[in-house]
């Protein structure tokens, strides 16, 4: 019996017990047949109802691709007469088309958004990731009706999200706003993942302070030979890129952060992530 | 050698366990390897003290070095003392680059501005966290380093968490912190604990918490002990679901250890038999404490358990009502399917009758 782990044992049997009951209490001849008359009705009925459902489902196909098409050959389609049926068709297709492109957007790294609450809320979750590597994943929850209204959230406190939420005026454009906070969170996904990398890979270089947005690194190099010190500091006040606004060098002999070799380097940390500026810098040996 | 000095090493030895003391005065590093090996650290406590005493007299260490020891001791051991979390409010425009030495001089120079003699050492921890510890003296007397403050502070977030601060200090520090910080006021936040760890990661948010999402991961594989394949649980289905609520309210893994919980709460009365209660304009005033070893814990437990009843024996709540009116209170708690309702059903026995009077919903959220 196929039907017993699906429901249950219990219920099954109570189900064996109703049937055994109502058998008796039939005639076997004539109802048998009224019973084979009735099912043949059923299933009759519902052919039709899978066959509309064919239809429907071919329709829609049809018009998918005439929307797609229509999309990207960037035509305007004269909105004639339809009927009522058709206008629910180009609804229903809008809709699977919209359900793709969300989940092409999560595919590409993007936000997920979902449903909650029958509709009265949403919950969007914001992947970050740098250099192809998936990191950590924060989520907020927006409560939809009456205003629209972050509920609860697991974004770290240094992340200015009442700001961003009245400056991209979440209540009309949410998708800016979502974008923004996208921004701000892989660009400090990114600068954490460096500041780690820096750690783990450079044990050379010592790190002489950071904080919580990593939006600063101060770094220690120490040249080869001359086993000079250079203090490197590194600030990065645009939070939504994952690259140094400024570069400042200082050391013992002061001539050196003139000098060609460190100008470059200079320029170097400006335009690379630090932990692959390091490499190159080691290699070119101008710190150990 | 100072009176303080004695004291206060006197103390700090005795707080100290003697497996931790080694190591805690090796990070000190103010002692010479000699001297390091001196030390037997099988004798008693008052052995110890003495010993050290006399090496630091030796090294001629004063106040200030002894209260570097117990910055470090605290620092290790967070989670004693009392704690309690402040918000700074209104960031100016620079609040979000401020710095740490920058920090460090403002609040120096704020807080000796404000009060004459006080003694404050900065440090700052690997998990960038900055440790203030404040000994407080006034205009004639020198600093009392038997009394600290000891102030944690993340930059460019807004918490600030306190301990042992008195009412009398409590604005000389919120100025100086304020004015520091870039920020323009500071209110509780009205947390506090003995775990500074547990609210530390309740309002940065460090712990795992769970919301509905349409791709779960599929690496998030829970333990399932499948012990006989031909037995199937009935009530597998709803018991997940019962769970994945539970820890979409109360967070997921390992929660911040909550001790105790206070609200305070305005209802009102609902019952057709007792008009007179219901016929009061003004609301009732109650305040409502939950207490427990691990309240989260024991919150998310009872709503994935789904007993209707949360167990009483985990978790104390005691709730007090203002009202003239109200000679005792017995209370039942339910929590709700959706697990963000906690409903109290309060028998409320007024001067003349006994009412069985409901109460209305109280909404718990935690966050």
């Amino acid at each position: 019996m196929e039907g017993a782990p699906a429901k249950g044992v219990l219920s099954h049997l109570s189900l064996l017990e109703v049937k055994a009951r109502s058998r008796k209490t039939q005639l076997q001849q004539h109802s048998r047949v009224m019973e084979l008359k009735a099912k043949v009705e059923a299933l009759k009925t519902q052919r039709e109802q899978l066959k509309a459902q064919i239809q429907t489902h071919q329709d829609l196909q049809k018009l998918r691709l005439a929307m797609d098409k229509q999309c990207a050959d960037e035509e305007e389609e004269n909105m004639e007469e339809e009927s009522e049926n058709s206008k629910l068709l180009r609804l229903m297709a809008r809709h699977t088309q919209l359900k793709d492109l969300l989940h092409a957007h999560h595919l590409i790294g993007g936000y997920d958004i979902i449903k909650t609450r029958k509709g009265k809320g949403a919950c969007v979750s914001i992947a970050t990731a740098y250099e192809d590597v998936f990191l950590d994943t924060f989520n907020l929850e927006i409560d939809l009706k009456p205003t629209v209204k972050i509920s609860r959230h697991n974004i770290p406190p240094f992340i200015p999200l009442n700001n961003l939420a009245e400056q991209n005026n979440m209540q009309t454009d949410l998708r800016v706003f979502l974008d923004t906070l996208s921004k701000h969170l892989n660009a400090f996904a990114g600068r954490k993942q460096q500041l780690k990398l820096v750690k783990e890979k450079h044990k050379s270089v010592e790190v002489m302070e950071s904080n919580v947005l990593c939006s600063l690194l101060v770094l220690l190099f120490t040249v080869p030979r001359e086993k000079t010190a250079v203090l490197c500091t590194l600030d990065y006040t645009d939070h939504t890129r994952c690259l140094p606004t400024r570069v400042h060098l200082e050391s013992e002999d002061k001539q050196l952060p003139d000098s060609p070799q460190w100008k470059k380097n200079c320029t170097l940390l400006m335009e690379t992530p630090v932990h692959k500026a390091l490499i190159t810098m080691k290699k070119m040996g101008s710190i150990a | 050698m100072d009176n303080t000095v004695k004291r206060l090493l006197e103390r700090l030895v005795r707080r100290i366990p003697s497996r931790m003391l080694k190591t805690t005065l090796d990070k000190w590093s103010r002692l010479t390897a000699t001297q390091r090996q001196s030390i037997d650290y099988t004798e008693s406590k008052w052995a110890l003290t003495e010993k050290l005493l006399a090496i630091c007299e030796e090294n001629e260490l004063t106040v200030k070095h002894i209260a570097e020891l117990e910055m470090i001791h605290v620092i290790e051991n967070p989670n004693l003392g009392m704690w309690h979390a402040f918000q700074l409010m209104d960031p100016q425009g620079d609040a979000h680059s401020v710095e740490l030495t920058q920090f460090k001089e403002q609040f120096k120079s704020h807080l000796s501005e404000l009060i004459r003699h006080v003694s404050i050492k900065i440090k700052k921890h690997t998990d960038e966290a900055v440790w203030i510890r404040i000994a407080w003296g006034d205009t004639f007397s020198r600093p009392n380093h038997l009394k600290p403050t000891y102030v944690v502070h993340y930059l460019q977030t807004p918490y600030v968490f306190l301990s042992s601060l008195t009412s009398k200090q409590k604005p000389l520090l919120s100025q100086a912190l304020v004015l520091s910080t870039r920020y323009q006021a500071i209110k509780d936040a009205n947390l506090s604990g003995r775990k500074l760890t547990a609210i530390r990661d309740l309002l940065m948010k460090q712990y795992l918490q769970v919301f509905p999402t349409k791709f779960p991961s599929p690496l998030a594989e829970r333990n399932r002990v499948v012990s006989n394949l031909h037995i199937e649980k009935e009530q597998a289905g709803s018991a997940a679901n019962r769970h994945q609520m539970a820890c979409e309210a109360f967070g997921d893994g390992l929660l911040p250890q909550l001790q105790s919980a206070v609200y305070k709460l305005e209802t009102k009365f609902r019952d057709h038999t007792n008009k007179t209660m219901t016929e009061r304009d003004e609301p009732f005033r109650c305040v409502v404490k939950f207490a427990s070893t691990n309240l989260l814990e024991s919150l998310r437990h009872s709503a994935s358990s789904g007993t209707q009843k949360v167990l009483k024996t985990v978790i104390r709540i005691t709730i007090i009502v203002f009202c003239k009116e109200v000679s005792y209170v017995t209370i039942t708690w339910y929590v709700t399917k959706s697990c963000r309702i906690l409903t109290a059903s309060l028998q409320v026995s007024t001067r003349g009758h006994q009412s069985p009077g409901r109460n209305s919903h109280i909404v718990m959220l935690l966050h």
